[in-house]
């Protein structure tokens, strides 16, 4: 008798559903990807939101980390367009853009105006020490990767052992070559990958909270040198020729999606080809989200109310 | 019997220490085992000792064995091929997920309230009806609403995918002892073999979202029904499917008629198993872009906002506990009959009766229950005779007939009447949206307590501590002991225990699962792996154990313990994975410390209830030797409880090389690391040759620790 209840319940529920579905929505629409980095975010809300309100697009947004998936979505059309690739770190673009020698499958929709910088960076508190914390300066002279050995004992960890301990890039499918770049620059280090951007922005927030001497990895724009003041250790300047004993390239930013966006959606493939946001504008954003913990879509629709004369510039 | 004659032969071993024979002997008969294993470890020391340095897998043999290269043309070369058949099969899962999710989403919140609330209290009564009406509105006031009707229908179906089709094949390899073989391995892989390893082939074969997802939680999910079916078709002894031959019945009658029905409870069993694991995946199903509370969980974990993933966590874990309780009582039916009750409803524990303010309570719950009943029951009595009279014009016989069938369904029809209703006043726009006021959120206090405890000198020297004393003491020495024992020898030991506790069969297994792990290049990969697990199951042991046994004894202990556990089951690990990087950093400790939340429960649990399960008489036998409590359960009930605490133990292993896939997402190094870098770089041979290593170390390690508590329940005479 139960599963004869269950199975009514069941058919009587399907029943009254398949009355109900409302036809589907006709019109535009357009899916994309949500970048999981908040940069990456604001850079493709602001462009959604312009496609939804100037041009009624419906876009359908999905989560899931950056990387090849994106990409291999990208190609199979599941996806129509995604937000800023930093080019130093998608090795796939070589697979599929024809702008970087590849097989034409995803088209190059133009730069976003985002120009990333990555490198090695340290709390300025171990630099010139902090009286407010009562944390004394504990390497004054560490200006460049040079000076990197002479404090080395002051940066070690369980796993790092006698060397020191950098907080590496987290994914190894980044490309940072870490371990490499600081065996040919000589430096004793341990690159330390810690697996996931979250662990890795975890561990530099606890540190930097306990007032403890760190050298980690990271990017710009990005909220953590808002909420946390960091200071660069230099590299030797990026140079191809030597990598990976040199500095990141400075990454010119792009959108990309299927060939069929130019097709069918010129005025969305227009509109990112003309897209220009700054580094600074987006900075902003990231640090009304991540610092002063707003909606994120809250906080792109008041920036849009704001600067109506930028963003209308874009338009096709 | 057999019980009271092994009681008083281990009394008696107790009571006299005098031994008869030369006490080498019999402390070689009693303590075997360890000596061995001491040996062993003994002769490991020396060797390793010896080898000195890392070892290393001769490079021109795994260069032989081009594993992932192969697996990734091969992929490349198929996809074309299949695509065409698997994305006709995602459009139509899909087209049942939107269906689904429109309906639950469009449909006014107060409309799919109720819809929710009517199966619980069909199946589990009031009490279960409350936990439904407790699950719901957490969803409302924390306004994941839309989310968690997105999790319950990417659930909905993946658990009806995998019931439909692990009922037809658990009938298939019950019917035949070959497809039975068969079937085993393949499911031991499916469930063993990491998710992330499927993700990327999901991506190209059935897009992105919710049908990747559900094709995830499929084969995850699905085993358990299999597996369940088809022991319980296989357990209907003989002499009812003779008899129901003898009458004449074919065999596919009798399979039907009698076979199955008889099964019936062991296949609802495997039900709620199913949809156990499969809400185990809901965070998971966000890595490829699925909708819902997983999202919520991951983007709490990405921007570090341990509050929201934490809320995310909660809306799963009710939605877990609700399917679980519903399930569990389907398969229960009998003791809980919807909307009779006859004595009064009881909310709280009996010890707390004595409070005056909690009967009012009570009361005044089952007085409204009781309201509602009588008026269901009225609903149902006037749309029965309506119907009954109309039908009664054409034939009264009939009619009599329909009349009784439909009065014993009065909840249902109450129910379809209460739904019709609302949804026709849907119509009218009466309904209001969940008011605002009455959201609640507690992302904030949780991520100023995580910040102070970040913060707190104290509670960090103790965070340091533990975080040494495991390095130093025991994963560091261990890493480098298993990295540098010579492979050959390891390879050795493990098939020589796999033959001693098994037989050939798991030392052929064992001897072909190394050699895959060493020829893939992976082997200082999976001996970290192996470390990990060895480290966290030790660590369970140790915290485990004493816990059961404490809550065996002491009900408090239990009461409290047993919530505890529950959440750490069903959280999902995501949602601690930033707080424990936060207290503990990130890298291999850390990840220990999470394997160990992970896969502490069933070592208590197991404990608990093999100490439990123990005959009455143990204690009135071993008093009347004049043991004390302590001895009791030192030298009697512990060894007895061994084979209950080798499950626990088993299972703990198991999960702990499931953890292996999630804890490089905070600095774990082992054969998960290389899973999931090779689905970072969108490469499948990577992540399979690593998931393949994973699998063999899982049914190597399952083998042995089953065949060993086999022979341990044997020698104490239990079958």
């Amino acid at each position: 008798m139960s599963f004869k209840i269950k199975t009514a319940l069941a058919c009587a529920v399907l029943a009254l559903n398949l009355g109900s579905i409302s036809s589907a929505q006709a019109g535009k629409g357009l899916t994309a990807p949500d970048p999981d980095w908040t940069g990456g975010l604001v850079t493709c809300l602001v462009a959604q939101h312009i496609m939804e309100n100037e041009f009624g697009y419906k876009i359908k947004r999905i989560t899931m980390p950056s990387g090849p998936g994106a990409f291999e979505g990208v190609r199979s059309g599941d996806l129509d367009f995604a937000c800023e690739s930093w080019p130093s770190y998608s090795p796939t673009k070589d697979k599929y853009i024809s702008k970087f020698g590849g097989d034409g499958t995803v088209d190059y929709l133009g730069e976003t105006g985002i120009v990333g910088v990555s490198g090695y960076f340290m709390p300025r508190y171990v630099l010139e020490g902090d009286a407010s914390r009562g944390i004394p300066a504990s390497a004054p002279n560490l200006k460049s990767y040079k000076d990197m050995n002479q404090y080395k004992h002051m940066f070690r960890s369980l796993e790092s052992g006698d060397r020191g301990n950098l907080i590496a890039c987290p994914v190894a499918a980044w490309l940072c070559e870490s371990q490499e770049r600081l065996d040919m620059l000589g430096v004793d280090f341990y690159a330390q990958a810690l697996g996931s951007e979250t662990a890795h922005w975890a561990e530099i927030q606890a540190k930097y909270k306990r007032g403890e001497p760190f050298i980690a990895y990271a990017w710009a724009p990005h909220w953590i040198h808002a909420a946390l003041d960091l200071v660069e250790v230099e590299l030797p300047a990026y140079n191809e020729d030597k990598w990976p004993a040199t500095n990141w390239a400075q990454d010119v930013t792009f959108f990309y999606g299927n060939p069929s966006v130019a097709k069918d959606h010129p005025d969305v493939a227009k509109l990112l080809d003309n897209m220009d946001l700054t580094n600074d504008m987006q900075a902003s954003m990231i640090y009304d989200i991540d610092v002063k913990k707003l909606d994120s879509e809250d906080v792109v629709d008041s920036w849009m109310e704001a600067n109506q004369s930028t963003w209308r510039k874009w338009l096709p | 019997m057999c019980v009271r004659k092994l009681l008083v032969t281990s009394m008696n071993a107790v009571i006299d220490d005098q031994p008869e024979q030369g006490w080498m002997a019999s402390f070689w008969q009693e303590h075997r085992g360890w000596v061995i294993t001491f040996a062993l470890f003994v002769v490991s020391l020396l060797v390793w000792k010896i080898h000195g340095g890392e070892t290393i897998f001769p490079k021109n043999w795994s260069d032989a064995f081009p594993f992932a290269q192969q697996i990734d043309q091969l992929d490349e070369w198929l996809r074309p091929y299949i695509q065409p058949t698997t994305r006709a099969i995602a459009a139509g899962v899909v087209w049942l997920y939107e269906a689904m999710s429109e309906f639950l989403i469009y449909t006014q919140w107060q409309v799919v309230f109720v819809i929710l609330i009517l199966p619980a209290l069909a199946y589990g009564g009031l009490r279960l009806g409350l936990l439904a009406i407790l699950a719901a509105s957490t969803w409302l006031m924390l306004d994941y609403w839309d989310e968690a009707m997105e999790t319950l229908s990417l659930m909905s179906i993946s658990i009806l995918i995998s019931v439909v089709l692990g009922f037809l094949m658990g009938i298939a390899s019950s019917q035949s002892d070959r497809v039975e073989a068969i079937m085993k391995p393949v499911l031991d892989t499916m469930q063993t073999l990491p998710a992330f390893v499927y993700l990327i082939p999901a991506f190209y074969l059935f897009g992105i979202g919710p049908p990747g997802a559900i094709l995830a939680t499929v084969i995850y999910a699905l085993p358990p029904v299999v597996r369940l079916t088809n022991l319980g078709i296989r357990q209907v002894p003989a002499g009812i499917d003779e008899a129901a031959t003898s009458f004449g019945a074919t065999r596919a009658q009798s399979l039907i008629k009698v076979k199955i029905p008889l099964a019936m409870p062991s296949i609802k069993l495997g039900v709620n198993q199913t949809v156990m694991m499969a809400l185990a995946l809901v965070v998971l199903a966000t890595f490829i872009g699925s909708p819902g509370l997983g999202d919520i969980v991951y983007k709490g974990l990405v921007r570090l906002n341990v509050g929201k993933a934490l809320e995310g966590g909660l809306a799963i874990v009710l939605m877990a506990v609700m399917l679980d309780r519903i399930t569990y009582a389907m398969g229960h039916i009998e003791q809980t009959s919807g909307s009779q009750h006859d004595h009064v409803f009881r909310l709280f524990p009996q010890s707390l009766e004595g409070i005056k303010p909690i009967l009012y309570i009570e009361y005044g719950i089952d007085w409204i229950w009781r309201q509602v009943a009588a008026g269901g029951n009225l609903i149902a009595l006037i749309v029965t005779s309506a119907v009954c009279k109309l039908i009664a014009i054409m034939d009264s016989n009939i009619a009599g007939r329909i009349r009784e069938a439909m009065l014993a369904r009065s909840f249902l029809i109450a129910s379809l009447v209460l739904i019709a209703i609302l949804m026709m006043l849907e119509g009218f726009d009466l309904y209001a949206k969940f008011p605002r006021e009455w959201e609640y959120s507690f992302r904030t206090p949780v991520n100023q307590f995580m910040d102070e405890l970040v913060t707190n000198k104290l509670f960090y020297a103790i965070t340091t501590t533990i975080k040494e004393a495991l390095w130093y003491g025991l994963i560091n020495p261990l890493n480098i002991f298993l990295k540098g024992l010579p492979w050959w020898y390891t390879m050795l030991a493990f098939t020589a225990c796999a033959f001693m506790v098994s037989g050939r069969t798991l030392a052929i297994v064992t001897v072909v699962g190394l050699m895959f792990i060493a020829a893939a290049d992976l082997w200082s990969y999976g001996m970290i792996t192996l470390t990990t697990v060895i480290v966290s199951v030790l660590i369970c042991f140790v915290i485990g154990v004493p816990l059961g046994i404490l809550a065996a004894y002491n009900k408090t202990v239990d009461t409290l313990l047993r919530p505890v556990l529950d959440t750490m089951q069903t959280l999902p690990v995501f949602v601690y994975l930033v707080p424990v990087v936060m207290l503990f950093g990130a890298g291999q400790v850390p990840a220990v410390i999470a394997t160990v939340i992970y896969a502490l429960p069933p070592l208590v649990r197991c404990t608990t209830l093999g100490i439990r399960e123990l005959p009455e008489q143990i204690n009135e036998v071993s008093n009347s030797f004049g043991a004390s409590t302590m001895q009791t359960l030192s030298k009697i009930k512990v060894p007895m409880a061994i084979p209950a605490i080798m499950v626990g133990i088993n299972q703990g292993i198991m999960m702990a090389l499931a953890m292996e896939v999630v804890t490089p997402l905070i600095g774990g190094r082992g054969l998960g690391l290389q899973v999931f870098d090779g689905m970072n770089r969108a490469s499948i041979g990577i992540s399979l040759e690593a998931g393949i290593g994973i699998v063999m170390l899982a049914i190597m390690l399952d083998r042995m620790s089953q065949a060993w508590t086999k022979t341990q329940r044997e020698a104490l005479g239990m079958t």
